[in-house]
């Protein structure tokens, strides 16, 4: 299939405001060593009789013909999802999907196998097909396999496996409800929901063995509205690694009123002029930014390889001295987070920017091994048939000493930025666009005009020296924003202060 | 599994759901096996191997739907998770839109080679596969400036079976090939990219390897150097490799669920001139070796041509059962197939020579569009054209505008279609264009 190393953020179109930054410090649980015992509640054990001899047994003909590393991803996800359209929850679905997926790595080079059917000699014939990328000698597997402990990030009251689906039902025909009593103009409503329910097993070479269970949930709302023969729409969405009980009255009236107000003020919505602008991005998920001008960038696998921009910037001034920038799995309940990340490492906070420094790069065990740093928890997959990348988790900057107000007041003539669908990045050019929704101009300092459907280009490097202005009201999004390298997608969360950068490239028109 | 094992567990998917209390039922057996090796500089850096499978399964049941998938097809799995379907379909509300696709619709279905699998792609080896990935990279190697390359080969082989409770029964098997270059070289500002992808269902359509990677070299080659261009209003030649994307970005709201749901710039208009006559597309499922085509769709109707844009109007949408139901229309098809744009006469230097300012986009960077209104907003990196010549290189710039009133300025349309993939576009010349850079 066509491929290239463009990597790609989508949402949808929406954010949601979000509560401050959680503070969370990565459990360090004592391992504990299993011998023939198992994994406490272990769904591989007792649904497909994954058991230790059995882990021993692949992994021995995984690390047949050698292996720096090795190891068994196993999952197990149930997802449902619903969608109601016309006034009618008419379209529901369920979703099983379980397989193990095989890794044999040889310094950089990566072997790789997956099988959906879990029986010993599937996995066998997997373990051969990715040994095969090694030409040594046999390692011997773990004697025995220890458990670092379960996290507790995400962990529901009640998970979504046990949810019936009669008690989601009344999500959906709730947001419907409140849209139409609250905006006689939408024409249509439609309303969808997706949860998952997903457990995982990592088991490695070196003898550690670690379970999760990792809830996911999103409620979408998407409206048209009609004024004067003209058609507008938009939406807004909750999403997280959150239970049913977190969807309560208050967030779905928020996350109607959103997808009414950015549907609504579309009528009067303009484009701005064409060319650079002063650019200010509001808090929250203006994080996109951040994401495609520096996060991609700084996934060590580019730099292994040296094709990132910043290659070559690692402890280098890369931003004013008020600019810290952190890629965070600690977070509990964010889309972003993770007890342990897809290789079994715990995750954690990594700064990446400190204090306007390049402080570091996101690992995985590779990129660590070839730079000689401890992984950042940052390997991720998006399921089982895919071989682990690092990846972003949360990624936001943290507050700047500027207000909010005082950023405005200080651009004579330029946009600012409110929501997003979408962005995009070029890793070796550093070049990067996110995609506006919803916005403002500002005129004199003061928030004047909407303004809707305004691509913008910038180069991340250079956008980073631009960024002359940061405010005190950093906060994290919580839409389901998805990143996507390589293929992969996995979920992501983004945060932001209100951010000056004192000159883009905007998509406006002439006329 | 073989196809006769994936049509018994198709059958015993149906047989559980209408022994639950299903009216109707439509199932789905997947396998795919796919290989994917990467060479990165000298050195094989990826080989992965996979085998996945699937069952889909709808049911309706009392005027009510729900669908389910799993990986996990042990005969009893399957078996319980036709019977929750039914429960779960029966948890909703009715919706009268919901019906299994009428029967007379899988009527007449063409009885074609399309010739989508090639036996000797499964048959290739590890060995065979990296001599393809070292020949693409073979040009590039050892060149000036050169940071990182890798070259990638991903080939495949898909079995599909379908079959309903009301009488359909048909399967598809397909392979698939395709190679890839790209390359990053360094100048003064960053480290520029290039990349090339070919392939299609037989490996006799490969083109020679060495020449994927000697375009990605070009490719990266013509981005050295390359900066932000004026802001203005001007011609923009789109090149075939990437004129797709902006085709697709137009027909996407062509279809009953986008329309039905007021989501769509094409509601009102079905055969109303809205764009410009020089373009002509139509969806053609029934072309041999193309990526897309196929003897029936997901829902089991027959495959034949559809037109989509002729005499500067919409002449059709995508509409599967349900939203042809409640818009009150014949189904046609729910998905596209191959689109193909009827080419013009003149190549792409031609149309550059006839352009007197203007930009030549090589490729898009993000944007987006809005398929309610038109209105997009699209990041582009080409070339300056100068009274017919081709100029500086430009990157960092948008286009901005309208979908219906950029096809409605679209002067020309080359006689270059895009090779690989299932859209044949060709380059095409957009009039009137608001561009924005420095």
């Amino acid at each position: 299939m066509p491929w290239s190393r463009r990597q790609v953020l989508a949402a949808g179109g929406v954010l949601v405001t979000a509560p401050s930054f959680l503070a969370c410090a990565p459990k360090q649980a004592q391992p504990q060593a299993l011998g023939s015992a198992l994994l406490p509640n272990d769904p591989f054990l007792s649904w497909f009789g994954i058991d230790p001899a059995t882990l021993r047994t692949v992994m021995a003909e995984l690390t047949s013909r050698g292996a720096d590393h090795a190891d068994l991803y196993f999952q197990h996800t149930r997802s449902t999802s619903l969608r109601l359209e016309d006034g009618i929850i008419g379209e529901a679905s369920a979703r099983v999907e379980q397989g193990v997926g095989l890794r044999c790595v040889v310094g950089d080079q990566v072997g790789y196998a997956f099988t959906e059917d879990l029986s010993l000699p599937a996995m066998l014939q997997a373990a051969r097909t990715a040994a095969a990328i090694a030409t040594g000698a046999s390692r011997p597997p773990p004697e025995t396999f220890a458990s670092t402990g379960p996290g507790d990030r995400y962990s529901l009251t009640l998970p979504w496996e046990e949810v019936g689906i009669a008690q989601r039902l009344p999500l959906l025909s709730r947001c419907e409800e409140l849209v139409r009593s609250k905006e006689a103009a939408v024409s249509k409503v439609s309303v969808s929901w997706s949860d998952s329910d997903e457990r995982v097993l990592i088991a490695d070479s070196e003898g550690r063995i670690s379970l999760d269970r990792r809830p996911m949930s999103r409620l979408w709302v998407s409206l048209v509205a009609e004024r004067e023969g003209v058609s507008q729409s938009h939406g807004s969405n909750l999403a997280g690694r959150h239970g049913l009980e977190w969807y309560d009255e208050a967030r779905l009236q928020q996350v109607c009123d959103e997808a009414i107000a950015r549907t609504m003020v579309l009528f009067e919505a303009r484009r701005p002029p064409a060319g650079e602008l002063p650019v200010v991005l509001a808090a929250g998920a203006s994080g996109i930014l951040l994401h495609e001008a520096i996060g991609h960038g700084l996934e060590a696998d580019f730099n292994r390889k040296g094709t990132s921009i910043y290659s070559d910037k690692l402890n280098q001034p890369i931003a004013p001295d008020f600019v810290t920038i952190v890629d965070d799995g600690t977070q509990p309940g964010e889309r972003g987070a993770l007890n342990v990340d897809d290789e079994g490492n715990p995750t954690e906070r990594t700064v990446l920017v400190q204090g306007g420094v390049l402080r570091s790069y996101l690992h995985d065990r590779i990129s660590a091994a070839h730079y000689g740093v401890p992984s950042t928890g940052s390997g991720r997959r998006e399921s089982y048939k895919h071989p682990v990348l690092p990846r972003m988790r949360s990624t936001y900057m943290e507050n700047g000493p500027h207000s909010r107000e005082e950023i405005i007041a200080s651009v004579k003539h330029g946009i600012i930025a409110e929501t997003f669908t979408n962005g995009q990045v070029q890793i070796g050019a550093g070049d990067y666009t996110f995609y506006i929704k919803n916005g403002w101009l500002i005129e004199d300092g003061k928030v004047t005009a909407p303004i809707k459907d305004v691509n913008i280009i910038g180069n991340g490097p250079e956008s980073l020296r631009r960024v002359t202005m940061a405010a005190n009201d950093s906060k994290l999004d919580s839409g389901g924003w998805t990143c996507g390298k390589d293929g992969q997608g996995v979920p992501v969360s983004q945060g932001m202060p209100t951010v000056l950068v004192s000159a883009m490239t905007v998509g406006g028109t002439r006329g | 599994m073989d196809e006769t094992t994936m049509m018994a567990l198709g059958a015993l998917a149906l047989e559980a759901a209408t022994g639950a209390g299903a009216s109707g039922a439509f199932a789905g057996v997947g396998r795919t096996r796919q290989v994917d090796l990467a060479v990165r500089g000298e050195a094989l850096e990826t080989v992965s191997e996979s085998t996945s499978q699937s069952l889909v399964l709808e049911v309706w049941v009392d005027g009510r739907y729900a669908t389910t998938r799993t990986t996990d097809l042990r005969p009893d799995e399957v078996a319980r998770l036709a019977r929750e379907a039914v429960a779960l379909a029966r948890a909703l509300q009715p919706d009268p839109s919901r019906a299994i696709p009428d029967p007379s619709l899988f009527a007449g279905r063409a009885e074609l080679d399309l010739e989508l699998a090639d036996a000797s792609i499964p048959a290739l080896s590890h060995a065979d596969r990296e001599a393809l990935c070292r020949a693409a990279s073979a040009p590039i190697l050892g060149q000036a400036g050169l940071i990182s390359t890798t070259s990638a080969c991903s080939d495949g082989e898909g079995l599909s079976v379908q079959l309903s409770s009301n009488g359909f029964s048909g399967s598809h098997r397909r392979t698939w090939l395709w190679l890839s270059s790209e390359v990053t070289l360094q100048d003064a500002a960053g480290r520029p990219e290039g990349w090339m992808s070919a392939g299609g269902p037989h490996r006799s359509q490969l083109p020679a390897p060495a020449e994927i990677g000697a375009e990605a070299l070009k490719r990266a080659r013509d981005r050295l150097g390359s900066r932000k261009g004026p802001s203005g209003r001007t011609t923009l030649v789109v090149e075939a490799r990437v004129a797709g994307q902006i085709l697709s970005r137009l027909l996407s709201p062509a279809n009953g669920a986008n329309v039905q749901q007021g989501r769509s710039f094409w509601a009102g208009r079905l055969d109303q001139p809205a764009v410009s006559p020089a373009l002509v597309v139509r969806d053609e499922p029934l072309l041999a070796r193309m990526p897309g085509s196929r003897l029936f769709d997901g829902e089991g109707i027959r495959a034949a041509t559809l037109p989509l844009i002729e005499g500067g109007a919409l002449r059709n949408l995508y509409l599967d059962t349900t939203y042809a139901r409640r818009l009150g229309m014949a189904p046609t098809t729910g998905s596209a197939s191959n689109r193909v744009v009827q080419p013009g006469s003149r190549d792409l230097a031609a149309l550059v020579a006839g352009v007197e300012e203007g930009v030549l986009v090589s490729s898009w960077l993000g944007g987006n569009s809005d398929p309610t209104s038109g209105d997009f907003s699209l990041g582009m990196r080409g070339n300056l054209i100068r009274k017919g010549q081709l100029g500086e290189p430009v990157s960092e710039m948008n286009v901005t505008g309208n979908l219906l009133a950029l096809f409605a300025g679209l002067a020309e349309v080359g006689s270059d279609p895009w090779p690989w993939g299932s859209t044949r576009c060709p380059s095409l010349v957009f009039e009137g264009v608001d561009t924005s850079g420095a």
